[in-house]
């Protein structure tokens, strides 16, 4: 869960009492924006996007103004601006006007949680304002500090110390940097960057540390975030609506993780155990739908549930019905399995058949019953079926179900439809 | 700021050698110890570990105990309180939810100063608490595992501490060996175990690491664990995407990595494990890299390119694992530590393709599954027939549905459009058997339904005659002779259905058809035997042997009539008509698609059947040998159900495709859902039975309750369509209604029609009146659109354009729709509907006797009810069978709430 820009950054920011460069948003009127210009001669027009998107000014996704033309042409040019960012194609909506802050130094300044370290950890260099992987690692310096007194002056100080900044960076950035830290630790934050600060000079000659971006990610698992208030839809852009629905089971225990892989896939993998689910998403690759963690052992009413979702989303498009995990350890193989049957025979009742191949590979505590109450679901449904047990290996039943999605999709889907007696859809009209 | 434990480490690590991480001499206190999880689980690990859990924390809940298979647990409201009772730990496992959990950990860390180790199992841990909790166990020297893990255990020491590593029966997965896992995956952690083993490798300790993004006992502590534990000669790392922390370790002892997850660089948010997203130059790839440069091997292992050194491996495929490590101590001249057990090939432990044609590559063969589970599917098996779960049935079915978009009924997932096509005794045996029965055992039931079908003799008939004479609507004289198809009646052919299937039934039989199946095996006593054989009074009857040899005529095969033939004596009538069913039902059974009550009782409903066609020829016509004056055997050997019910509707031998358009007719009205009255009356008859009791269930009473929910105005309406059409082509001169050079205008006459229907609905306006409504024209369902269609009607219209057949009244609605539009008395094109269809077809069937006076107007009519009978019989069987396996004693009554009072 990412937010980045000074949108909702801004206000962030100031809780903590970060300087930051004023900011208006989608809605500003053209007075609003011409006395944004008077006050800051220049202006910067950046496309609003849910989610990380990295890279803006290189994709030339960032526009410039020094007059009130110029600044709504950019907003027409960049409202509704695709930015493809990896394997991910992000659409914008909207854009902020943000005031350009006049400055000769520029700072990179990052806080998250270093594995090399297992504590938190900043990363800072005073040659910001670029990415930081084009820089050398002698400009940077990156200090794990204590995570139970926190981010302190004199970590700051150290750090810039051992870099060699500007001396009259120092001071302001030692005053303000250790204020971020209340804001990534008490927010439910893992990730905090703010690129660039920019040192404005202030009456009398001091900088001033002012943040002219922002990108914050956030621990879904972590309720402090809530303190922000932060909109819902925010985030939104992160979920689809097969995703939010299971979301609203997700509860400490797990057994709801999903993440829709290929929306077309045509596997539909109910997935137990995070090792398997790395296993899975992995062979299964395109022909998958979702990726997922169901486990956990969970209760038979919330399986069901999670089950339902599933099939009403997917069952349709799915050749393979695929349950799969390692031997469980904990969790109920015939609760989880009764509950996936009745779904399945509740979709049956409501849609209508559709059709499927099951396999499955599993073990744990209750596995044959659980295996006999699914083969009796799938025997009432007429559906072909094969359980393996916890003694072939999980890598090679993964394969297996994806030799029987490429027959159920060269022709085998056909005929498993018609001797489940499906017909194609009937004319009513002209 | 840490305590320094380990010197060299520069930060804390306690834990100097693997055998000290789940030790025979720790003592553990668990919180949260009653949470459902804890509950199921330390009891196993507490047993399994020889006794190791002193007590348990659960605010609110002290004084209660856990109980364990050697013993209770105490439980304590805290852990000062357990302290301060006596007790003494060293090892903290926390099964708190995880706002709980850094609380727990203060707890543990504050409060007992002996404490060296803390086991989080709890997943989705916040970031915010885990960095608290690194901070906390570092600066007051202990040892963290987890969060998100399954806990340790280790197969020399026999201890399990945490989680449930092994599951139910950790001995199973924790075989004593040479080999230590560490695992980001804790259901992997005993996959991997297990895997080992059928290589020969067995284990030291099992690190179940959890994958948050701080796992806090991670593998470079787990690498100096490693070098300095005496037991271990190799290690198992099984690692995801996501974090440093195996990069530059030095594991010191030859080591296998499982690296998985290049796919999850596709995923935008972490699925299961939380810490498995990689971030700048942590990918799978990376990993793998990390591995194959301190191994010093070119690529990764795979059973094709077995890249290995005597430092270790890398593979992608934990399947590999067993034989990655193999490869690697061979090299360092070391053997496995026992000899391997079983194998990781493709083992269906059970399968049913459900007798769809699957491709042999896919369609692998059972194996027996190793004990115990094979045991436990053997009892399974003995388990025949599908087992199904009670419930309220009103207003619902197992059986039929009905598409509220295309008004296509479907019986157990046949539409009643392809039943329509299919052979009318295919779609006989539907109901019961839940599949399209197949030609062998077509040909069955056409001697089983024929051998019922002649009544002479039968006080059926004279209840049928009886109630014909009284005016009686045809329903209600089949009902008449249902009504002593009784129990009595077919207590002897549903007890040799029973017998059969305890025979054969764990005979390992696939195949009723198998006749070559070995009978050697099946044993029986002396009463079984006299049940099915013939008594001398019933040895002379012509009609069992006329079913026999009409079996062979059709060269029918049946393992259960062979059966009988080698009992030493001519079986009985019922024994042939129970093992002619238990023949068909043997596959379905066998497949779990129908209940062995289903195939027990198939004998009664194929009795019904023949009676109530039976009943509908008039008792004149059943002679002792013939019916209709055709002879017995020429019926039991050539005739199918299609024809007995031509005969049955004409009096006549049909001859050529005759009876086509009545299978036509009979498959369209097998059913329209549960909420047909007629349905509705067959099912609140099982009901009042009470279907929870099966046995007292009287299956032709539900039959009578179809039938007398059915009348003039619910399936004797069929003649409605008749008479219209009657009206337009009555002496006209039609000779033949299927020749399309016919010599009509058809457009004309519909064109007149509707202009006088038209004017008759101007009129009817004018003076308040309802225009009268147009059979087989129109629908609910299907309206709105420019042109509309009855699916129902396209379908079998465009069968009969395919075969080249034509209908002169089915044109006629066609144009008649067209010119009701046209002169304006319709807004749009209105569809013909299937009544249409079904009164064309039948029309065009009985026109011909109709014209020459043979038939009656009122004989039509009586035609028209009795199709529908037909049909709705096979409808009504399917409901009937479905809510005596389904439904609940007195299911189907209204609550008073729901009913009215009208004054």
């Amino acid at each position: 869960m990412q937010l980045t820009g000074l949108m909702h950054g801004a206000r962030l920011l100031r809780y903590v009492d970060f300087p930051v460069t004023e900011v208006l948003g989608p809605g500003a009127s053209e007075d609003e924006i011409q006395d944004l210009l008077a006050r800051h001669g220049t202006i910067f027009v950046k496309p609003i996007f849910k989610g990380g998107v990295g890279r803006k000014g290189k994709a030339g996704l960032v526009g410039q103004a020094r007059d009130l033309k110029t600044a709504l042409a950019e907003k027409e040019r960049l409202y509704f601006a695709e930015h493809r960012h990896g394997t991910t194609l992000a659409k914008a909506n909207g854009v902020t006007f943000e005031g350009a802050v006049p400055a000769e130094h520029e700072v990179y300044f990052s806080i998250t949680d270093d594995t090399r370290y297992r504590a938190p950890t900043v990363t800072i260099t005073h040659k910001g304002g670029v990415e930081i992987e084009e820089l050398n690692k002698g400009e940077l310096a990156t200090i794990p500090f204590e995570a139970l007194t926190g981010l302190k002056a004199f970590v700051v100080a150290n750090a810039l110390s051992d870099l060699g900044a500007p001396r009259e960076i120092i001071s302001p950035l030692v005053q303000h940097l250790p204020k971020l830290w209340d804001l990534f630790h008490h927010y439910g934050m893992t990730t905090l960057e703010l690129n660039p600060i920019r040192l404005r000079p202030q009456p009398g000659g001091r900088l001033l540390p002012v943040a002219c971006d922002f990108k914050a990610g956030f621990d879904r698992d972590d309720p402090r975030m809530a303190r922000l208030g932060l909109p819902a839809h925010l985030f939104a852009g992160d979920v689809s609506e097969f995703e939010h629905e299971v979301n609203q089971l997700r509860t400490y225990q797990g057994q709801s993780d999903v993440f829709v892989i290929n929306p077309n896939g045509t596997i539909l993998a109910p997935t137990f155990g995070g090792g398997a689910n790395s296993l899975v998403t992995e062979v299964l690759g395109e022909a998958a739908i979702i990726s997922s963690d169901f486990g956990g052992n969970p209760p038979y009413e919330k399986m069901k549930d999670v089950a339902r979702i599933c099939y009403r989303h997917f069952l349709p498009q799915t050749n393979v019905l695929f349950i799969i995990g390692g031997k469980a350890n904990n969790t109920d193989i015939h609760e989880t399995f009764r509950a996936m049957g009745d779904a399945l025979r509740e979709f049956f009742a409501e849609r209508g058949p559709t059709p499927l191949h099951v396999v499955v590979g599993r073990g744990g505590p209750n596995l044959i019953r659980g295996f006999g109450t699914l083969a009796e679901t799938c025997d009432a449904l007429g559906l072909p079926y094969r359980f393996f047990g916890f003694d072939s290996a999980i890598s090679e039943v993964v394969a297996y179900a994806r030799k029987v999605d490429a027959w159920m999709t060269a022709g085998g889907r056909d005929v498993v439809a018609r001797h489940m007696g499906i017909r194609p859809n009937l004319e009513t009209s002209a | 700021m840490y305590r320094q434990g380990i010197e060299g480490v520069n930060y804390y690590l306690g834990i100097r050698s693997l055998e000290q991480v789940a030790s025979r001499s720790d003592r553990v206190c668990v919180l949260n110890i009653l949470g459902n999880e804890s509950r199921t689980v330390t009891p196993t690990s507490h047993a399994f570990s020889g006794g190791n859990v002193v007590f348990g924390t659960a605010p609110g809940r002290g004084s209660q105990v856990l109980e364990t298979p050697i013993g209770d647990i105490p439980v304590y409201n805290n852990v000062r309180e357990g302290l301060n009772a006596g007790h003494t730990f060293n090892t903290g496992v926390v099964y708190l939810p995880p706002a709980g959990v850094r609380d727990g950990v203060a707890e543990l860390v504050r409060v007992n100063p002996a404490l060296e180790k803390i086991i989080i199992i709890t997943e989705k841990v916040a970031v915010h608490d885990a960095r608290e909790i690194r901070a906390m166990a570092q600066a007051n020297g202990v040892d963290v595992i987890g969060g998100n893990c399954l806990g340790v255990a280790d197969a020399w020491n026999r201890v399990r501490l945490g989680g449930a590593l092994g599951g139910d029966h950790p001995e199973e997965s924790l075989l004593k060996g040479s080999v230590a896992i560490f695992s980001n995956s804790g259901g992997f952690t005993t996959t991997i175990a297990q895997y080992l083993a059928t290589e020969g490798w067995g284990t030291t300790t099992l690190i179940s690491s959890g994958k948050d993004i701080y796992i806090h006992y991670a593998a470079r502590d787990f690498a100096h664990a490693l070098r300095t534990d005496d037991r271990t000669k190799a290690a198992v790392l099984y690692v995801e995407p996501g974090g440093y922390y195996e990069h530059g370790v030095d594991f010191g002892k030859p080591t296998v990595a499982c690296v998985v997850g290049r796919w999850k660089s596709r995923l935008t948010r972490a699925v299961g494990h939380a810490g498995a997203m990689a971030g700048s130059g942590d990918r799978a790839e990376d990993k793998e890299r990390w591995f194959r440069e301190a191994f010093g091997v070119d690529g990764l292992f795979t059973p094709e390119t077995p890249h290995a050194s005597k430092t270790g491996a890398v593979v992608v495929n934990i399947a590999d694992i067993p034989a990655a490590l193999t490869a690697v101590m061979a090299l360092n001249g070391a053997a496995p530590d026992f000899a391997p057990a079983g194998s990781l090939a493709l083992k269906p432990w059970m399968a049913n393709t459900q007798g769809i044609p699957i491709p042999e590559d896919i369609d692998l063969p059972v194996v027996p599954a190793r004990d115990p589970y094979d045991g436990q599917i053997q009892a399974l098996r003995q388990q025949i027939g599908a087992v199904i779960a009670r419930q309220g049935m009103k207003d619902a079915s197992g059986a039929s549905v009905m598409d509220p978009k295309t008004q296509v009924t479907s019986v157990h997932g046949h539409a009643v459009l392809d039943l329509a096509l299919e052979p009318l005794e295919a779609t006989f045996a539907l109901p019961l058997v839940h599949e399209i029965a197949c030609e062998n055992d077509r040909a069955l039931l056409d001697v089983a339904v024929a051998a019922e079908v002649n009544l002479v003799g039968e006080p059926m008939l004279i209840a049928a005659d009886a109630a014909r004479e009284a005016g009686n609507a045809p329903n209600a004289i089949m009902a008449a002779a249902v009504c002593l198809v009784g129990p009595k009646r077919v207590e002897r052919a549903l007890a040799c259905s029973r017998a059969l299937i305890d025979l054969f039934a764990q005979s390992g039989l696939r195949d009723g058809r198998d006749e070559g199946f070995d009978l050697s095996g099946l044993t029986m006593d002396e009463s079984t035997r006299a049940l099915f054989l013939a008594t001398p009074e019933e040895a002379e009857q012509p009609r069992p042997r006329a079913m026999l040899q009409a079996v062979r005529d059709r060269g029918g095969h049946s393992v259960f009539l062979r059966f009988l033939e080698t009992l030493g004596g001519p079986p009985s009538r019922d024994a042939i008509l129970a093992a002619i069913a238990t023949t068909i039902a043997w596959g379905p059974l066998m497949r779990k698609r129908i209940s062995r009550l289903t195939a027990e009782t198939l004998p009664w409903y194929l009795r019904l059947y023949g009676v109530m066609v039976g009943a509908s020829i008039e008792g004149r016509h059943h002679q002792r040998g013939s019916l209709h004056g055709i002879p017995r055997q020429e019926r039991f050997s050539e005739w199918t159900v299609a024809d007995l019910c031509y005969l049955a509707i004409t009096g006549k031998r049909p001859e050529g495709d005759d009876a086509r358009p009545l299978q036509l007719l009979i498959g369209l009205l097998i059913s329209n859902g549960p909420g047909a009255i007629s349905a509705q009356g067959a099912k609140g008859a099982v009901s009042a039975d009470g279907p929870q009791t099966p046995g007292r269930v009287q299956i032709n009473k539900g039959m009578a309750g179809f039938l007398t929910h059915t009348g003039y105005s619910h399936g004797g309406n069929g003649f409605e369509g008749m008479a219209f059409l009657l009206e337009q082509f009555r002496g006209k001169g039609l000779d033949d209604p299927t020749d399309p050079n016919h010599g009509f205008d058809l457009k004309a006459m519909a064109t007149a029609f509707a202009e006088a229907y038209q004017a008759e609905k101007r009129q009817a306006k004018e003076v308040g009146q309802e225009t009268r409504a147009l059979p087989g024209v129109h629908h609910p369902v299907f309206r709105g659109n420019p042109v509309n269609y009855d699916p129902r009607e396209r379908f079998i219209a465009r069968f009969m354009d395919e075969r080249g057949e034509y209908n002169i009244f089915h044109a006629f609605y066609r144009e008649l729709v067209q010119a009701l539009y046209e002169v304006g008395a319709s807004p749009y094109v209105f569809c013909v509907n299937v009544d249409a269809v079904i009164a064309a077809l039948l029309l065009a069937l009985l026109w011909k006797d109709y014209r020459s006076g043979a038939l009656t107007e009122r004989d039509l009519e009586t035609a028209a009810f009795n199709v529908f009978l037909y049909g709705r019989m096979i409808g009504a069987a399917a409901e009937i069978d479905d809510h005596l396996n389904r439904g609940r004693n007195m299911d189907t009554r209204s609550p008073a709430s729901a009913c009215r009072f009208v004054a």
